[in-house]
């Protein structure tokens, strides 16, 4: 479970403030589709970014599981995301040097999985995003729907207990969008995946479970479907 | 999969490596020539006044070196020369008489050395036979006294073969003397200065004219140059009144150049290290700040800091090992190309003659170079991309992913 208490971010660079976040407080629970929306600026992202250890909350605190996220140090916050996380971002950010396959079983060899594992937890990952014949292709030679499909099995080839994805539809036309839900969903259905979006796409909304709504750092509507 | 990245990140601006890669390369072969071209320069002296004039090892009576007075001669001269002669180390030995004299012809005058020579043993220790124009090493003359001359000296004294020179010079016993001699042969050899004071007459010639029995040198040449300084020392234990020299003590400036070059080498390789840590620098730092938002989507992920700092690490290593050996593969085919054909410089001869070279250079670079090359760019490497690694740490991964 993600609970999130309290929370306040403010940036502040000496001459003016800005409070990104006031005040929130959130819990998702595991099994979760959870889309957070708001208009550009609302505080989604940053939102996103101190569930997943990315940035760090001016008050309040962030616990995953049993973990406060506030008592990790720099190292072990980054084990922590490895193990616990999966990031799925706007821009598919794949690591462009390498296969598509290479891409998914790069986490699993920072976990140190042995091969065999690795093969297969990889197969299973492409086949479960309809990519299983793209495997050798490096990012370049990949539509965006394709590489955002690969970042979502990246995501997940760490076992991670949450996935946060930061508009994952905003670079995707229509009907890589549809697919990238249909598959985000059937693994949430089917494996149980916890998903988190930030999103201001209407098409994502749409098909999400629950649906927070921030404005001006503040969470203004919360409800499950 | 570290390496993989690493190694496959470096083409990813090929064009960019690729100057990095070459300058390095460059920098490498521009200095490992510079090097070779002075070692051989070095060598070419010392190997041209040892064979020419120096030898490896001379003995004189301490007193004539101390006071050059004709008498002082070497007064174990026989059991040295047969003791020298017998010896399985020795390669050659010749005894010289010298006299300083003034010589003339009628063209012109100068100061020399008259150098009193045993032709056999002299052919033998020294190159200035084969120097010689005809090949004469006053071994053919008629009635008056043969006498070689340098090319440098015969054109001051507008002397040619066959043309009569007087020198005068005092004999043992402080009383002028003069000996005609004829021009049976001009030599030249690489040390114009070397020419210009020196004329070479047979030793039983002087003796007769200066009235002095025995010489002032001996001079040697060992079969191994390694073993000089310890032959040296053998020497001078058995004969400790006699003023025993190695070509170090006789001419240190060509030990000096030894040294020289010894600093000018070392100061070479910092400057080309130097070089190369700016390159690798200034390239891995703008490979860092241009995938700041790669790096903190990689740390996002979960890929700890120091694996990222040894990613970076192992990309200049990847760099520095690309160049490394081009460098060193062009420096060697040209060092041995050189090597064989030498590099030619007959354009600055005079010059070059002025201080004992040849105008053909041979360059020549100790093996040791290219262990030691190979190693310090490894080390440059590593050393130079520290600050680079240490800026991708310090990247905030939110930040860069929102920024980028």
């Amino acid at each position: 479970m993600i609970e999130v208490t309290n929370i306040t971010k403010t940036y502040d660079d000496g001459k003016v403030q800005v409070h990104a976040l006031r005040g929130v407080d959130v819990e998702i629970t595991e099994g979760e589709f959870t889309a957070i929306v708001g208009p550009s600026g609302s505080g989604k992202t940053t939102l996103l970014n101190i569930i997943g250890g990315l940035d760090t909350p001016t008050h309040g605190e962030v616990t995953i599981g049993n973990t406060s996220i506030a008592s990790l140090s720099e190292n072990e916050l980054i084990d922590f995301r490895l193990n616990h996380i999966g990031f799925v971002f706007q821009s598919y950010n794949l690591i462009p040097v390498l296969t598509a396959k290479e891409n998914v079983e790069f986490l699993m060899l920072l976990q140190k999985k042995n091969d065999k594992e690795r093969d297969e937890r990889t197969t299973q990952l492409l086949k479960a995003v309809g990519l299983e014949d793209q495997i050798n292709k490096k990012p370049n030679e990949m539509s965006g729907g394709q590489q955002q499909r690969v970042a979502v099995a990246r995501a997940l080839a760490s076992k991670p207990d949450f996935v946060l994805a930061d508009e994952p539809t905003a670079n995707l036309d229509s009907k890589s969008t549809a697919n990238l839900l249909d598959i985000m969903l059937k693994l949430n259905e089917e494996e149980n995946t916890t998903f988190v979006f930030s999103t201001h796409d209407q098409r994502v909304i749409d098909r999400a479970k629950r649906v927070i709504t921030v404005e001006d750092g503040k969470i203004i509507s919360d409800h499950t479907k | 999969m570290i390496f993989k990245i690493a190694f496959q990140n470096i083409w990813r601006n090929k064009l960019r490596s690729w100057v990095v890669i070459l300058a390095i390369a460059l920098g490498i072969f521009g200095g490992l020539a510079v090097i070779s071209t002075a070692t051989g320069l070095t060598k070419m002296r010392q190997e041209n006044a040892i064979k020419t004039y120096v030898s490896h090892i001379q003995v004189h009576d301490s007193a004539y070196l101390t006071y050059g007075r004709l008498q002082d001669t070497i007064s174990s001269e026989k059991k040295i020369m047969q003791f020298l002669s017998l010896h399985k180390e020795v390669a050659a030995v010749s005894n010289r008489l010298k006299v300083e004299s003034f010589i003339q012809s009628a063209g012109g005058n100068s100061g020399v050395i008259l150098n009193g020579i045993d032709t056999k043993r002299e052919k033998e220790l020294t190159n200035l036979s084969e120097l010689c124009e005809k090949g004469n090493f006053l071994e053919v003359y008629k009635r008056k006294p043969p006498i070689i001359i340098s090319q440098k000296l015969a054109t001051k004294l507008n002397a040619k073969i066959k043309t009569s020179i007087q020198c005068s010079f005092t004999n043992m016993y402080g009383e002028a003397t003069t000996g005609v001699f004829k021009v049976v042969d001009i030599f030249s050899s690489s040390n114009s200065m070397y020419d210009e004071l020196n004329a070479f007459v047979r030793l039983e010639d002087l003796q007769s004219l200066s009235l002095i029995d025995g010489s002032h040198e001996i001079a040697f040449l060992l079969k191994d140059d390694k073993k000089v300084e310890e032959f040296r020392e053998v020497l001078l234990a058995k004969y400790p009144n006699q003023h025993i020299a190695s070509w170090r003590g006789i001419a240190p400036e060509l030990g000096y150049a030894d040294k020289m070059m010894d600093l000018v080498m070392t100061i070479f390789l910092v400057i080309i290290m130097l070089a190369l840590a700016f390159g690798i620098v200034n390239t891995m730092l703008m490979a860092v700040l241009e995938r700041k938002k790669e790096l903190g989507m990689l740390i996002s992920i979960g890929m700890n800091k120091r694996k990222v700092f040894w990613m970076i690490v192992l990309e200049s290593i990847f760099l520095a090992l690309i160049a490394g050996p081009l460098g060193i593969f062009v420096t060697y085919i040209a060092v041995q190309f050189f090597g064989n054909y030498g590099i030619d410089l007959s354009f600055a001869a005079a010059g070059l003659k002025s201080v004992g070279l040849e105008s053909t250079i041979f360059p020549d670079l100790n093996p040791m170079y290219y262990v030691i090359i190979s190693l310090l760019v490894i080390v440059t490497a590593i050393l130079s991309c520290i600050y680079p690694a240490l800026k991708a740490l310090k990247l905030n991964p939110a930040e860069t992913l929102r920024t980028a």
